[in-house]
């Protein structure tokens, strides 16, 4: 990949990408759906951590220290620890261990699998395969930890008399959660099959595009969505079985006794938004 | 438990609670619903239990089958504490009835079923729920509740709410309980279903089960006891016979 190979973005083109957010936010600013303001936001915001985060690969990758990229994960996996918590807003409080817990594993199952035994970089901490993998990895699955902690929590206030009924009846607090860990993981996982199911079809994955942009072999970064497709999806659901298993106790006291403990916050309109965005146009490797 | 000294036999009772506390979250702090309250149940009785509304009957019920997150206390069953039971095999010797009732499956048979898919029930898992309960069984059950227009393959969600309450009572009924603990059980029901499901459950006592009733209506004369929960109390009263109202063969109100 050289760098004359592709077409270089210049200024010009960053301005009307903006002027192009500015048009759309003017637009539903007089239809009030109330979505302006978070849209410029959201874009200065993208803006800004993008470049931020192509001048710190590009140092990363000159560097190429073990240390750098290691310490470059650990905190992209902090700071998707709280951005699942901060959308998980129907779950409880004191959740930070479980979700470090969920992606670390998950992360390291990744790394393993992914890297070491399918592509096999030399050295094996290559910044330039690890970092975006792990940046792929974590924007699919902080999405559907998200989304799967809501929908858990959610469903088990919504089944309190089903709840009550089977543990009356003599269910465990394994049973009596069951189809709300079902639900949950089913949801938390409906993005990530929809996307499998139709990239190459309706959508051409982003990190494939960038590759054929850049002028690499086709079939070649078909291979390389490919495994990073299939490893993402297994690797969600891995992750959302981990917290889901990990919680579920969380919803009963003493003697199996039923007792939903509060969600953080309430959910406000743009908790509802970002929820909305998780369900539905959320999509792996942009 | 084991440990003490019984230098006089005491009455065991099939069941009994002791010192039990109801403390529930209100308006940010905290609320006695009532404190220290005792009683007990033996093999044959049926005991009514009434009180105004919020007085917590169903909080005293949903206690004995330790389902009650705001609730204390020690419980016994034949003199064993609760403690040395499961969760499981406790709730399915002192069964709780809920008020409303939550059937879930596709038809009323799997609702009635859903005990036996249960793992505490199933024991190694290797027989399905359908050679543990036959159809006939819970057709018998269901006729004898004056349920014969309801069929097996029923949508639960279809069933009027006194079906659905009597469905709700077959499922239990049908995991032979010692102690049924029924919350209104006969409260969506007209004078002839009250009493059929009141006979019912006198002869679930008389083979040896104790039923306590929460209950609204006027006394129907099943009762051997009856109790009223009251400002924190709960009290014995004496068994009232039946009211000219409630007389079955009357028929006021049919």
């Amino acid at each position: 990949m050289s760098m004359d190979a592709y077409l270089d973005i210049d200024i010009q083109g960053l301005v009307v990408a903006v002027a192009m957010v500015l048009v759309a936010a003017g637009i539903s600013a007089l239809m009030e759906t109330g979505v302006a303001k978070s849209l410029v936001w959201a874009t200065v915001r993208s803006l800004v951590q993008l470049l931020a985060m192509g001048l710190i690969l590009q140092y990363v990758i000159r560097q190429d220290n073990v240390w750098l990229v290691v310490g470059l994960v650990a905190l992209m996996l902090l700071a998707a620890v709280q951005i699942t918590l901060g959308r998980a807003t129907g779950a409880p409080k004191g959740l930070v261990g479980t979700v470090l817990l969920a992606l670390v594993v998950t992360m390291l199952l990744m790394l393993a699998v992914v890297a070491e035994l399918i592509v096999r970089p030399r050295p094996w901490y290559a910044p330039q395969l690890i970092l975006p993998l792990t940046g792929m990895f974590l924007g699919n699955t902080v999405s559907a930890l998200a989304l799967g902690l809501n929908r858990f929590f959610e469903s088990m206030r919504e089944r309190q008399a089903e709840v009550t009924t089977l543990l009356a009846l003599g269910a465990t607090t394994w049973e009596a959660a069951r189809p709300s860990m079902i639900s949950s993981i089913r949801l938390g996982l409906l993005p990530t099959v929809a996307q499998l199911a139709s990239s190459g079809i309706v959508t051409i994955p982003g990190m494939m595009s960038g590759q054929i942009i850049a002028g690499a072999n086709p079939v070649g970064a078909a291979k390389y969505q490919f495994v990073i497709l299939a490893s993402i999806a297994a690797l969600t659901l891995v992750a959302d079985s981990i917290i889901i298993l990990l919680v579920y106790r969380r919803c009963f006291i003493s003697y199996d006794r039923y007792s939903v403990p509060a969600a953080t916050h309430q959910p406000s309109v743009r908790d509802l938004v970002r929820r909305n965005k998780d369900a539905g146009a959320r999509g792996i490797p942009r | 438990m084991g440990g003490r000294p019984s230098a006089t036999p005491v009455e065991v009772h099939l069941f009994a609670a002791r010192d039990v506390t109801a403390v529930m979250p209100w308006h940010g702090g905290e609320r006695t619903v009532f404190r220290g309250l005792g009683f007990h149940v033996d093999r044959g009785e049926v005991v009514d239990l009434t009180g105004p509304s919020g007085s917590g009957k169903s909080t005293l019920l949903t206690a004995f089958a330790r389902l009650n997150v705001h609730a204390t206390g020690t419980f016994l069953l034949d003199g064993k504490d609760s403690d040395a039971f499961t969760p499981q095999t406790w709730r399915s010797a002192v069964a709780y009835l809920p008020q409303t009732p939550t059937l879930m499956g596709d038809t009323v048979a799997d609702a009635i079923r859903l005990p036996w898919t249960l793992g505490v029930r199933r024991g190694g898992g290797a027989r399905e729920p359908g050679d543990l309960l036959s159809d006939a069984r819970i057709r018998a059950m269901l006729d004898r509740m004056g349920c014969r227009d309801v069929s097996l393959d029923h949508v639960p969600r279809d069933l009027s709410g006194g079906q659905a309450a009597r469905v709700s009572l077959a499922r239990t009924l049908l995991t032979k309980p010692r102690v049924l603990l029924a919350d209104e059980v006969d409260a969506g029901l007209d004078e002839g279903n009250a009493e059929k499901v009141a006979d019912l459950l006198k002869d679930v006592a008389r083979q040896g089960a104790a039923v306590v009733r929460i209950r609204h209506r006027a006394p129907d004369g099943r009762a051997t006891r009856m109790v009223v929960l009251e400002d924190g109390m709960l009290r014995d009263v004496p068994v009232q016979p039946v009211t000219q109202h409630a007389d079955p063969f009357g028929g006021k109100g049919r």
